[in-house]
């Protein structure tokens, strides 16, 4: 079987172990624990030929100019960029942010979540999506299990490539 | 051994327990945060500076703030909850821990019952006196020999687990690589200049020597004390080990073939 390592990053407390706890274990917890350094999870998908195993780097949330440590990307064949669509703070320098983890990785994709989509209105929602600049591919709820596994399956498919 | 739900759970809960243990005087203040957002999520978008700037400063003020408090309190939980720890600390190195103290601790009492019997057998005792062994340096020997417990290749940058070999069915072997080597990173990273590796993880009697090629390490979890003579033997055993699989790289990517090699090369070899 194939294995690929992929990264999850964003600044801290948009929900990225949320969002694997929901893909690998289906599950969702209110509770907030920051994540320290990192932690790895795996989990077995299957793309249209085969089985491939993710390594899921879960890397602790950035804040502000803070980078991700060069040496987590390393090897890694995909990368997501998870923000919160609740906290402005969280995607206001996404440009900069995506193209950083782009440098960073060498990667030339990076799948890009906003998550937390049960927080939003439909006109809030719309209003953000006129004002961020960037290619969203998936707006996600790790709470309501709302496109976790189409993003998942977007990284793997990434990872491949 | 099946690596069940289950089981996942439970390991999870044990990390979350370290942090619990790391982190608890803080927790509330956490909670506090976390409710704080909360709140805001629900108030309104005016407040979103107030709160920035106060997780800003809690971030930057933490070490200043609470590492007094997050030492003492490592420092008693330890004392206080040496199980606890080891079963929290377990997931993160696999059973390789936790398995070490317990293995360590039976293979004594047993090497002691064992030897003390020997000791008594006239046969051994006239042995060593023709040999000029001493009895005690035997015993002791015997009671601390190092054992090869856990023998994983890894892809040096991803963590990606290539082969590997264990005296005991590990969980998640995956998880175990994928941390090993985020350990790694992280070390790397903060201590050391570019180039140089991480060669060592010690945890009480038990050893993990991170032998360090160009696109892959071989970690090895080494039990019991390692004398000159079986660190001297075990490098040449790698060294001929890897000069078979990298003269044919193809080696590395058949997972089977690759556990075959370190069977024959690393274990018996
Ligand atoms: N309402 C809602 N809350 C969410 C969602 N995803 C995560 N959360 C909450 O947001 C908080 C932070 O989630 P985490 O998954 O820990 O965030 P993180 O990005 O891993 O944070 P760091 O590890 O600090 O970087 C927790 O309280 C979660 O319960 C979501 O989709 N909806
Ligand atoms: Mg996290």
């Amino acid at each position: 079987m194939i294995s690929k390592k992929v990264l999850l990053v964003g600044n801290f407390g948009v929900g990225k172990t949320s969002l694997i706890r929901r893909f690998v274990h289906n599950e969702f917890s209110e509770d907030y624990i920051s994540t320290i350094g990192v932690r790895v999870s795996t989990k077995v998908i299957q793309t249209n030929k085969e089985s491939l195993k993710l390594l899921i780097w879960d890397v602790a949330g950035t804040n502000g100019d803070q980078t991700v440590p060069k040496a987590y990307f390393l090897g890694a064949s995909a990368a997501m960029f998870v923000f919160d669509l609740s906290r402005e703070e969280t995607y206001i320098n996404i440009v900069k942010q995506i193209d950083m983890v782009k440098e960073l990785s060498g990667l030339k994709n990076i799948v890009v979540i906003g998550n937390k989509r049960d927080l939003m209105t439909a006109d809030k929602l719309h209003i953000l999506l006129e004002k961020v600049d960037v290619t969203i591919d998936f707006i996600t709820s790790a709470k309501e299990n709302e496109n976790v596994e189409d993003a998942f399956k977007l990284l793997g498919q990434q990872s491949l490539k | 051994m099946k690596n069940s739900p289950q089981d996942n759970l439970k390991k999870e809960n044990r990390f979350e327990l370290l942090r619990e243990l790391l982190l608890e005087d803080d927790r509330e203040k956490f909670n506090a945060l976390s409710e704080e957002i909360v709140m805001r999520e629900k108030v309104a978008s005016r407040v979103d500076p107030l709160i920035d700037a106060k997780l800003n400063e809690l971030r930057e003020n933490f070490p200043v703030e609470f590492g007094e408090v997050i030492t003492d309190t490592i420092k008693t939980q330890i004392r206080d909850s040496q199980d606890e720890v080891v079963d929290a600390l377990y997931p993160i190195i696999g059973k390789l821990i936790k398995k070490a103290i317990v293995v360590e601790i039976k293979k004594l009492s047993d090497n002691i019952n064992k030897s003390v019997k020997r000791t008594f057998s006239f046969k051994d005792y006239f042995k060593r006196k023709v040999s000029g062994v001493n009895e005690g340096d035997a015993a002791l020997q015997d009671a601390f020999k190092p054992v090869l417990e856990e023998i994983f290749i890894i892809e040096k940058n991803s963590g990606i687990l290539l082969g590997n070999r264990s005296t005991e069915n590990i969980a998640n072997k995956d998880m175990v690589s994928g941390m090993l080597t985020a350990i790694k990173s992280f070390a790397e990273d903060a201590f050391s200049k570019e180039g140089q590796d991480l060669e060592d993880i010690k945890f009480e009697t038990f050893h993990i020597t991170l032998y360090n090629f160009n696109t892959i390490y071989i970690a090895i979890a080494i039990s019991g004390v390692q004398t000159l003579d079986f660190k001297e033997e075990l490098n040449n055993k790698i060294h001929n080990f890897t000069e078979i699989i990298f003269d044919n790289r193809s080696n590395l990517e058949n997972e089977k073939k690759l556990n075959k090699l370190i069977v024959e090369h690393l274990i018996e070899g």
